[in-house]
């Protein structure tokens, strides 16, 4: 410890120093890590809760102490926030920028004994394939196949290599932590969270087994399954096979006769997710999509799946709500001309031919999405998933709220409750003792007011 | 807060069909076509909570207050049903990656224009199947056309489960431009033979583990249950007569081969679809018990459509076979009843004999035929007026109403050209 204290007082002129570029420069390099001082400033413990002026003090990248009257050690770095206020970092609860895409074709040479490992979805004795339809009788090389559709082991946290100007990117919208949701495939990996502190800190992998993604999504030409419909049986298909995994390795470990594990890593990796141990998180957008989700869910007896992306859920409300779900909803609306129904609008009305173009009405409906479902009573967490940069999520969550959330729920979203979907809420998601220093200060009371700019983004203790 | 509430207000508003109110309606001074009781002249139809309560002459009684149509100069026959459509699909119509995929559903795109275009034409309900691309495709979904209702609303309870099967050409990728050695089997009208042969004798071993385990955990709660295989439970719901069959075919010789394979594994072709040379083998295909859903005039667009006649309909009518007329296209569906005519033409079948190929005999097909298919007290109160005797050459569908509920009026639809340029609905081979 005393070493510790001693680099971080070593580091002070230049964490000093740097604190002062950031002001007048926010593209200015990470510091090194301090231990802060925040006094006088207005905090937002956590959504509702306010210290109208109090300090917050970081000790080795955490939280060591939050109130209205706070001892403040020798050494420690003092910054006078007269005027401003700290919020919890905000998390963004899912995005797939820094991560390799599911449907990224790989060598043709490692496709063979990777598309076993993968265990082909687990069709197993079942067979099929594009051969003879009998299993294991060779027949016609498969065409290359883009593997990573279908990689349930893969985890998106170790997976996980931004650049340095897309971890900024989202330092700037005032996000200190992501969700990881691979954008495509069909069981493509493990969600995960991460940091967005620069790369030059350590490394950035906050949790690996957030969740277990699934998605419709399907680009394997010639193989099975080719198309959305082939999907969506495969994906029940692979959630029976590990629910037989963990029959078979229950029994094997009780010494029941005829029970052995197929030791499948495909089935194996999902067995936690189909056995309820592990959150299933759908990427769903439309109407159609939530609902089989609900479908899916039912069947495969899940409990409160996550539908990542949820565009559309403010149509399929009683959906979301009947199968238990949180939604984590994107903030990249669809065009308000493009969602499901508008060509209900189109004929029978006896004034158009075609759907009208969109209202500022129905653009307005279209981000009250999240409002909508926060009012139902759906857990919602906020995410940029499906968008390039995560320079704008604050400008979204302030759209979000013109369309109708409160503000605290807004922060709620983009805080508290993606720190519960992602399973890492004792690190993240308040202003509270023993959690990550994870801060964004903004001039002003309100994060989300546009005339209140971002001064200072702290992540683990880190002033940028 | 009001703006939110607007907001919501907004949504029902985009959400919400274009139909009117109730589910109560009456039809008076028409000529009522009932398929199954004759025609009525100066009829009237009552349809109470969106099922049919009297149907007959000017006598009958119409409740007050109930939304009341005047048919004079119309004539009201049953909604429209069409036992072969791709319509409105998405996601793809032929998991073609495998040729043995029952475990597979086509899902229902429940906005998709073609739907109010159907409506157009008095379509009420359809058979949505999957394409032709497999030996043994997917399962169908069997929808009323309640466009503007989420896609769950849409099917069709009661309707039976329906997987496709397929023969010929479109299986063994005969008219496919892919080198052999990269084809997928079947390639040849014997591996189509084998493959049904294979895959249900698969299916009866799987039945028979399923079978055993169930015997056995009555006396050792350890047992140990198997490997649930959708594919194969599919096939075993075929055995068993859960789930029937519609296959596509064209010749002859293919259609004698699968009701014996069929007849041998023990399971029914429920319905032949297309079914072009039907007419050579009616006989067989009576013996057999199954029915037939063919083309009006489709032939000679491709080798095995060769032989195809007009008095396909007829003739297999007249050997006792339950007949329908379909569309498999999104344009024909909005004039079925056009097609229907043609079995008048070729074949002199009985006016009305005819019209129950888009109405009674598609019904029976797809399992509805005790709730739709003719106008009688107690049916759904699925109907179509038409402006004239739906075989006159210039009739036009004034109403389509389902449930009671009218889901197309022409004096609203000012738009339809508009439409019809506007949507090519769902791609993928057919």
């Amino acid at each position: 410890m005393a070493r510790r204290l001693l680099l971080a007082a070593a580091a002070l002129p230049i964490a000093f120093a740097t604190a002062v570029a950031q002001a007048n420069n926010p593209a200015a390099p990470a510091s090194s890590r301090a231990d802060y001082a925040l006094t006088n400033v207005r905090i937002v413990v956590s959504p509702g809760k306010v210290i109208e002026r109090g300090t917050v003090l970081t000790r080795d990248g955490r939280i060591a102490a939050v109130g209205a009257n706070v001892n403040i050690p020798a050494g420690v770095v003092k910054m006078d926030l007269a005027g401003h206020t700290v919020y919890a970092g905000l998390i963004d609860a899912a995005t797939s920028i820094g991560l390799p895409s599911p449907t990224r074709a790989l060598p043709a040479a490692a496709d063979a004994g990777a598309a076993a490992a993968a265990g082909r979805g687990g069709r197993g004795a079942a067979g099929g394939g594009r051969g003879v339809p009998v299993a294991g009788r060779g027949g016609p090389p498969a065409p290359p196949v883009i593997l990573p559709e279908v990689d349930a082991n893969a985890e998106a946290a170790d997976q996980f290599s931004p650049t340095e100007d897309q971890l900024k990117a989202f330092r700037a919208g005032g996000v200190t932590t992501v969700g990881l949701v691979f954008d495509g495939g069909i069981f493509p990996g493990r969600v995960g969270a991460a940091l967005t502190a620069a790369r030059s800190s350590g490394p950035l992998t906050l949790k690996s087994d957030a969740g277990q993604e699934v998605a419709f999504g399907t680009k394997r030409g010639g193989v099975y399954p080719a198309t959305g419909i082939g999907v969506i049986a495969y994906i029940r298909q692979a959630f029976l096979d590990a629910q037989y995994e963990s029959r078979l390795d229950k029994a094997f470990k009780a010494g029941t006769p005829g029970g052995r594990p197929v030791n499948d890593p495909f089935r194996r990796a999902l067995m936690p997710a189909a056995t309820n141990e592990m959150s299933s998180w759908f990427v769903a957008s439309t109407e159609r999509q939530i609902t089989r989700v609900g479908e899916i869910s039912k069947e495969m007896g899940l409990k409160s799946p996550i539908v990542v992306g949820s565009q559309e859920g403010w149509r399929v409300i009683s959906a979301l709500k009947t199968s238990g779900a949180t939604a984590v909803v994107s903030l990249q609306w669809p065009s308000a001309d493009s969602i499901t129904g508008r060509n209900f609008l189109a004929v029978g009305s006896g004034k158009t031919g075609v759907a009208p173009a969109a209202s500022a009405a129905d653009i307005a409906e279209v981000h009250a999405n999240a409002a909508a479902l926060t009012k139902a009573g759906i857990p919602v967490a906020l995410a940029s998933f499906g968008g390039e940069s995560g320079l704008t999520f604050r400008d979204r969550i302030r759209a979000t709220i013109e369309a109708g959330m409160s503000s605290d729920d807004a922060l709620k979203a983009a805080t508290v409750t993606p720190a519960a979907v992602l399973g890492i809420t004792a690190a993240v998601g308040t202003i509270e003792v023993g959690k990550l220093a994870n801060f964004v200060v903004v001039s002003g009371n309100d994060l989300f007011a546009a005339t209140n700019p971002i001064k200072h983004v702290f992540i683990e203790g880190r002033l940028y | 807060m009001r703006s939110f509430i607007r907001l919501c207000a907004l949504a029902a508003a985009i959400s919400a069909p274009v139909v009117l109110a109730a589910q109560d309606l009456a039809i008076k001074n028409a000529t009522i076509i009932t398929i199954t009781r004759g025609d009525i002249s100066n009829g009237t139809i009552v349809v109470r909570n969106g099922k049919i309560t009297a149907v007959g002459g000017a006598d009958v009684a119409i409740p007050a207050g109930v939304k009341t149509i005047d048919g004079t100069g119309k004539f009201v026959m049953p909604g429209i049903i069409d036992a072969h459509s791709h319509a409105a699909l998405e996601n793809g119509i032929n998991e073609g990656s495998e040729s043995v995929t029952p475990e597979v559903q086509v899902q229902l795109r429940n906005d998709d224009p073609v739907i109010y275009r159907a409506l157009a034409g008095g379509v009420t309900a359809a058979l949505l199947l999957h394409g032709s691309a497999n030996t043994i495709g997917g399962q169908a979904r069997i929808i009323k056309m309640r466009w503007g209702q989420p896609a769950d609303s849409m099917y069709f309870k009661g309707a039976f489960r329906i997987v496709k099967f397929a023969l010929g050409e479109n299986v063994t990728q005969a008219s496919s431009t892919t080198p052999v050695d990269e084809k997928r089997f079947p390639m040849s009208r014997m591996g189509v033979e084998f493959t049904v042969r294979y895959w249900f004798q698969k299916a009866k071993e799987y039945d028979q583990e399923w079978n055993e385990y169930r015997a056995a955990v009555k006396t050792s709660p350890n047992t140990i249950m198997p490997r649930r295989d959708l594919r194969l439970e599919a096939l075993c719901d075929i055995l068993h007569g859960d789930l029937k069959v519609h296959s596509h075919s064209y010749r002859a010789d293919e259609i004698l081969m699968l009701i014996r394979v069929a007849e041998e594994n023990g399971f029914k072709v429920h319905t032949f679809q297309h079914v072009l040379e039907g007419y050579k083998v009616a006989d067989e295909i009576a013996k057999h018990g199954a029915m037939a859903s063919t083309f009006a005039d489709m032939w000679g667009y491709k080798v095995e459509a060769w032989d195809a006649t007009s008095y396909n309909m007829a003739l297999m009518s007249q050997r006792g076979i339950v007949v329908s007329v379909n569309s498999d296209s999104d344009e024909r569906i909005r004039r079925l009843y056009q097609e229907a005519g043609v079995g008048v033409r070729y074949g002199n079948m009985p006016v009305n004999e005819a019209l129950k190929m888009v109405t009674l005999n598609p019904a029976k097909q797809i399992g509805v035929d005790k709730m739709v298919g003719s106008l009688e007290p107690g049916k759904d109160g699925d109907i179509a007026i038409f402006s004239a005797h739906p075989f006159a050459p210039d009739a036009m569908v004034e109403y389509t109403i389902i449930d009671g509920k009218v889901y197309f009026d022409r004096n609203q639809a000012s738009t339809l050209r508009k439409i019809a340029g506007d949507s090519k609905g769902p791609g993928g081979t057919r």
